[in-house]
């Protein structure tokens, strides 16, 4: 099979990915909706099986590029996408958390169609992108990323369930308070390991691409800051305890920043990092 | 007295490193969004004019290295030390006497997470706790309402009050717990975990310590030089005392005549000793030598430039582009090679142009200067010649040269070595924390069930519940 036809295929898993997202999004909506245990089941397995068509995307797209798929916008952005599934499966799967379905789909799917507006042409790197360091580094990335995405769809319920007192809705359908902020301190722990990780590959990578492993160029600067972000929440946490709303604000704006150093950098910044 | 007891207090608050971390967060906004180190000229150009005032006066220009950053930065280690220092006897002694069954079963509710009959080690074991005390103790049951800790105070040290899931740090009265365990009492089994997960936050803290201490002292010491020419050129490195040879330099091209690899094959001389070590450097693959890294940062074209007068030459020089060369006959007269276009044309508007990367059509622009005024400038295309009153100017052999970076930082390792310890900190902080598991026989011959673990208490109770479920399932089936 020529490279050409693996490309091929890896179009048709994508839209694929695509419908199946889309689908379980909407069966979380009906769960949420009319609390049929069911729905939210029949959305699990759809999300596991779109999971599973994804990965089969990328490993095609992989083999047909010849390298790892991490290099451009549209293959990051699928990435970013399976990363955020991924943790997403695993912390349905730990802590059996079904409400999560109908927060976190959005936000996969937003970003899923972020990447089906990008070029997905395959295009040769130039050579300080070919290195090993730069393909631990951004699968990292994926890793911190969607745990990262998991984090804010909790905490964003977090503040919804405080602001919506009153609905016996969400106070039914939704884990308390005190079981959210457990869950996005996991999500957010996760995240910030992987993005120190990050960071220090990064610098590994730059050190021996570019001769120096920190020089405040503007994607390596928004890491940081959403590096203290998610530092910021940590100690907001500790020292102010999990009912305080603020922990879970700093959640909510640093999955803002993910977003605008993936996104918003590359667009309006200029930095070395503008190929990527 | 009171006011520097204040000061005090702040300096060492978790407050403090907050406020830090806001300030640099939106300091670090500004210089990502702000082009940095440009002149004057540029901000009061792009910018309105209070604007590029405000710049210039904050030093917005250049944030990272501006004295407010610095400061800023040199509070962080202040508050981050003490911090560590002071918390540092606390964490020991919880380290130390923070573990007990007599502490742990002090400060329990007695709402039993598991019940089991028969062995309870089964339970500690599906947990993962394998070195499991056992023991008596004289426990009270509680009479109704609670059995939770008594008498329980702040830690000293621990200015910030740390409202961790369920477990406070509990500083029971020690003697009275160990009157407590008596060999006539309940039947209990205790276990710990991951105890060492309790220096996780502390190591996080020193390593950052150590990153911006390699970071800051590698911008102060560290040193950096550039050196380009052709295979064949020999030139110092700054004033290291080093010179550096070009032997060679390749670049290797896909089929589809874009870059692969840039090669450059060089040999450094030690000036002194005579000493000379050698290898190549690419993108992406450094070299190091006599303690310095030898980087292929990037390339350019040079060109020979013959000077000629009255039929006879008269000098001949190696210039890469943005060179230039000064006639040895008359002095003040300077030719200068401005650019190179391998395949040369005009645009438009009449600007010189390169229609692709390769050498097809060859153009040199170049600038000819007599005592500071031009005196010719124009694009030579392969065999013209210039003609300047009686000097005769041409250009050959054009080739690729390479330009190396040159770099010392001998703090480096400092750096990764604290990066390092952050990411094993990470690790113990996030999943390595300390977790206590408990079990104590009530009347009937049933083991209660206790746990608690300050990092995740909630998560962990769940987990104790769920595995005592998956027990009874495996039981039941086993049975079966
Ligand atoms: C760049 C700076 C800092 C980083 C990256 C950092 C990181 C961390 C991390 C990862 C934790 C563990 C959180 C958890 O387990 O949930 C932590 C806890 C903590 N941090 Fe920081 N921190 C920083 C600065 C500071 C400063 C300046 C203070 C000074 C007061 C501080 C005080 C604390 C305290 C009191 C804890 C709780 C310790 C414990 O649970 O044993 N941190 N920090």
């Amino acid at each position: 099979m020529g490279s050409d036809r693996f490309l091929q295929v890896e179009n048709g898993l994508f839209t694929a990915v695509m419908v199946l997202y889309l689908a379980a999004m909407v069966l979380y909506f009906i769960f949420l909706a009319v609390k049929r245990e069911k729905a939210g089941k029949a959305a699990g397995y759809v999300m596991a099986a779109g999971f599973v068509l994804h990965t089969a995307a990328l490993v095609t797209r992989g083999i047909g590029a010849g390298r790892l798929p991490l290099t451009n916008q549209y293959e990051f952005a699928t990435s970013f996408a399976w990363g955020i599934c991924l943790c997403f499966l695993i912390f349905l799967w730990k802590y059996r958390f079904q409400a999560l379905g109908a927060f976190v789909t959005p936000v996969i799917f937003l970003i899923i169609g972020y990447a089906a507006m990008q070029s997905r042409e395959v295009r040769e790197l130039m050579p300080a992108l070919r290195s090993n360091w730069l393909g631990i580094h951004v699968s990292t990335a994926i890793i911190s990323y969607g745990a990262f995405g998991v984090s804010f769809a909790v905490s964003l319920m977090f503040l919804l369930r405080r602001n919506m007192k009153d609905s016996a809705f969400w106070q039914e359908h939704i884990p308390d308070e005190r079981k959210l902020d457990a869950i996005s301190y996991r999500a957010v722990s996760l995240g910030f390991l992987f993005l120190t990780f990050v960071i220090i590959t990064g610098a590994i990578w730059a050190e021996r691409a570019w001769g120096s492993y920190w020089s405040w160029d503007p994607k390596e600067t928004w890491s940081l800051i959403t590096w203290i972000i998610y530092a910021l929440y940590l100690h907001l946490r500790l020292s102010r305890g999990w009912k305080d709303r603020s922990a879970a604000i700093f959640a909510v704006i640093g999955f803002l920043c993910v977003i605008f150093t993936y996104i918003g950098v590359n667009t309006l910044i200029p930095g070395i990092h503008s190929y990527a | 007295m009171d006011q520097l007891k204040k000061v005090w207090r702040f300096l060492r608050s978790m407050k403090f490193a907050v406020i830090l971390l806001l300030i640099l967060a939106a300091a670090c906004t500004a210089g990502s969004v702000i082009p940095q180190g440009q002149p004057t000229a540029w901000y009061t150009e792009h910018y309105a004019q209070q604007a590029a005032g405000a710049v210039m006066l904050l030093g917005l220009d250049d944030v990272f290295h501006c004295w407010w950053f610095v400061a800023l930065t040199l509070f962080l280690c202040l508050n981050l030390l003490l911090c560590s220092v002071l918390r540092f006897p606390a964490l020991l002694r919880r380290m130390r006497e923070g573990f007990t069954p007599a502490r742990a079963i002090a400060a329990w509710d007695w709402a039993p997470l598991a019940k089991l009959e028969g062995e309870p080690e089964r339970l500690f074991a599906k947990l993962g706790f394998h070195s499991v005390r056992s023991g008596k103790m004289a426990v009270h049951l509680p009479d109704g309402n609670s059995g939770a800790a008594e008498g329980t105070e702040a830690d000293e040290a621990e200015t910030d009050r740390v409202e961790a899931d369920g477990a406070e740090t509990d500083r029971v009265e020690t003697d009275r717990l160990k009157a407590a365990e008596s060999a006539d009492g309940r039947p209990v089994r205790y276990a710990v975990k991951y105890k060492a997960g309790l220096w996780g936050a502390w190591l996080c803290h020193l390593g950052m310590l150590v990153v911006i201490a390699g970071f800051g002292l590698g911008q102060m010491f560290k040193s950096e030089y550039t050196v380009y020419g052709v295979p064949g050129q020999t030139k110092p490195v700054g004033d290291t005392g080093y010179e550096l040879t070009i032997d060679d330099f390749s670049i290797a091209l896909r089929d589809d005549d874009t870059v692969d690899q840039y090669t450059s094959e060089i040999t450094v001389t030690d000036t002194a000793g005579g000493e000379q070590l050698g290898g190549s450097a690419s993108v992406n693959a450094p070299l190091s030598l006599f303690g310095m890294k030898f980087y292929q940062n990037s390339t350019g074209w040079a060109a020979t430039l013959e000077t000629w007068k009255d039929g006879k030459k008269l000098q001949e020089d190696l210039l890469c582009a943005g060179e230039y060369a000064a006639i040895a006959d008359l002095e003040g007269l300077a030719v200068v090679f401005n650019a190179f276009y391998p395949d040369y044309a005009e645009d438009e508007s009449g600007q010189p142009v390169t229609l692709s990367s390769a050498l097809k059509n060859p153009g040199y622009l170049y600038t000819i200067y007599y005592h500071d005024q031009v005196v010719g400038m124009n694009v030579l295309t392969a065999g013209e010649k210039i003609t300047v009153e009686d000097y005769e100017f041409i250009f050959r052999d054009p080739q690729p040269y390479t330009l190396i970076q040159v770099k010392r930082d001998p703090f480096r390792y400092l750096a990764a070595a604290g990066g390092l310890l952050v990411l094993c900190a990470l690790i113990l902080a996030f999943y390595l924390y300390p977790r206590e598991l408990w079990a104590v026989q009530d009347e009937d011959g049933v083991w209660c069930f206790g746990g608690r673990s300050a990092k995740a208490g909630l998560l962990f109770a769940e987990e104790i519940g769920r595995a005592w479920a998956d027990l009874k399932k495996e039981e039941q089936s086993d049975g079966k």
